[in-house]
């Protein structure tokens, strides 16, 4: 009777609204929302993508124009970085652009659980993938930083700005040590508050669903 | 009308009370029961080329609904992201003569059903759509006998609750 009394209900919850929908014009509607997600995608993507190639074509000018060799030679490795970037960058674009809602609810459950996993292993190992790369050619490039005077190197921003003292060679570095912490520090945090909350709720309802009462 | 415009439209007919129902559960404020209806039918739409027909456009269709308001509802946990407003769907709430008692009603189920978990949630909604348990399975991924088993449980927590409210 209850069972019948509940259902009932439930079934005339619908019953207290009336939906119209036009069809032909909300799919007019879809197609401009689509059109606008799609670029916004777009121009997200080219803003990443442009940094990295900036960072190529910035680095190809210094190892190009700059005569010291471990200051070459950490060019050259920065712009390796940059590729491996873009590399990685377009692997979990890929990965994270299928759709899954027609999965069943354990198949997403189990879908979502693995994308999340991504990229908290990603944020959490920025310290490996971007902080340690990029610190370590930032250091070569300012440890190879000489004269241009004994290199016949006539740059007059050179000119101005070397050579360097060991002094301030070490306290570029530390700057360059302490951005490098701060930005794992942002990487870790992300990982911490953005998505390990969801990541708990996810094996939560997961562990619900598959609990055997 | 294009075929795959009138194999919408018929979709959309055919499914958007339970889709509305299912809404009225799942949103949480700031979103509105519409505001997550209207994510639902654009997320029917976007997906409706790739139906294979594997399981029945029903099944399907409840799979896109329960998907879309759980992933809403653990993604407004940490953010408030505002959906897009579709001109094209309006929902008008009807002034009937009995729908205050009935509007009661629903907020005593509604009320019960926010005391179980997200698990549990999504079986109850279909279960009392009256979907068998093969359809409750294909459209969660467990089985018949898990569901038999679990159910036992959801219904008697659900009648403990709600019968001592509307007797």
């Amino acid at each position: 009777m209850l069972e019948q009394e509940l259902k009932n209900i439930w079934q005339g919850s619908s019953k207290t609204a009336q939906i119209s929908i036009k069809t032909q014009q909300l799919i007019e509607e879809f197609d401009l929302r689509l059109a606008e997600v799609q670029k916004h995608i777009r121009q997200r993507d080219i803003r990443e993508i442009a940094a990295s190639f900036f960072g190529i074509v910035i680095f190809s000018f210094f190892a190009y124009a700059i005569p010291f060799p471990l200051t070459q030679f950490s060019c050259y490795l920065s712009i390796l970085w940059f590729v491996f970037v873009i590399f990685r960058f377009w692997k979990s674009k890929k990965q994270n652009s299928i759709e899954s809602l027609s999965l069943s609810l354990s198949e997403q459950l189990a879908y979502k659980k693995q994308l999340m996993l991504k990229q908290v292993k990603l944020l959490d190992s920025a310290a490996y993938w971007y902080a340690g790369p990029s610190f370590i050619t930032n250091f070569l490039f300012i440890l190879g930083l000489g004269n241009p005077i004994d290199y016949q190197w006539d740059n007059p921003i050179a000119a101005r700005l070397l050579p360097l003292s060991l002094n301030g060679k070490i306290v570029t570095l530390t700057g360059l040590f302490i951005f490098y912490l701060f930005i794992v520090w942002l990487n870790k945090k992300a990982a911490r508050t953005d998505l390990k909350p969801i990541l708990e709720n996810i094996e939560t309802i997961e562990k619900d669903l598959e609990a055997q009462d | 009308m294009s075929d795959s415009q009138a194999k919408f439209e018929q979709v959309l007919i055919d499914n958007q009370d339970k889709i509305y129902r299912i809404c009225r559960i799942y949103a949480a404020p700031p979103l509105e029961p519409q505001d997550l209806f209207q994510e639902v039918i654009f997320q029917i739409w976007k997906s409706l080329p790739s139906f294979a027909a594997k399981s029945s456009i029903d099944t399907w269709v409840y799979r896109i609904a329960l998907n879309v308001s759980l992933r809403s509802k653990m993604k407004l946990e940490k953010s408030n992201t505002q959906t897009t407003t579709f001109e094209a769907i309006s929902i008008k709430h009807l002034e009937a003569e009995d729908s205050s008692l009935e509007e009661e009603k629903f907020r005593f189920l509604k009320e019960c059903i926010a005391q179980l978990n997200a698990s549990d949630t999504s079986l109850i909604v279909l279960y009392l759509d009256e979907l068998s348990y093969k359809q409750i399975a294909e459209i969660t991924g467990l089985s018949e006998n898990n569901i038999a088993v679990k159910m036992k449980r959801i219904r008697q927590r659900l009648f403990d609750c709600i019968a001592p409210k509307i007797q």
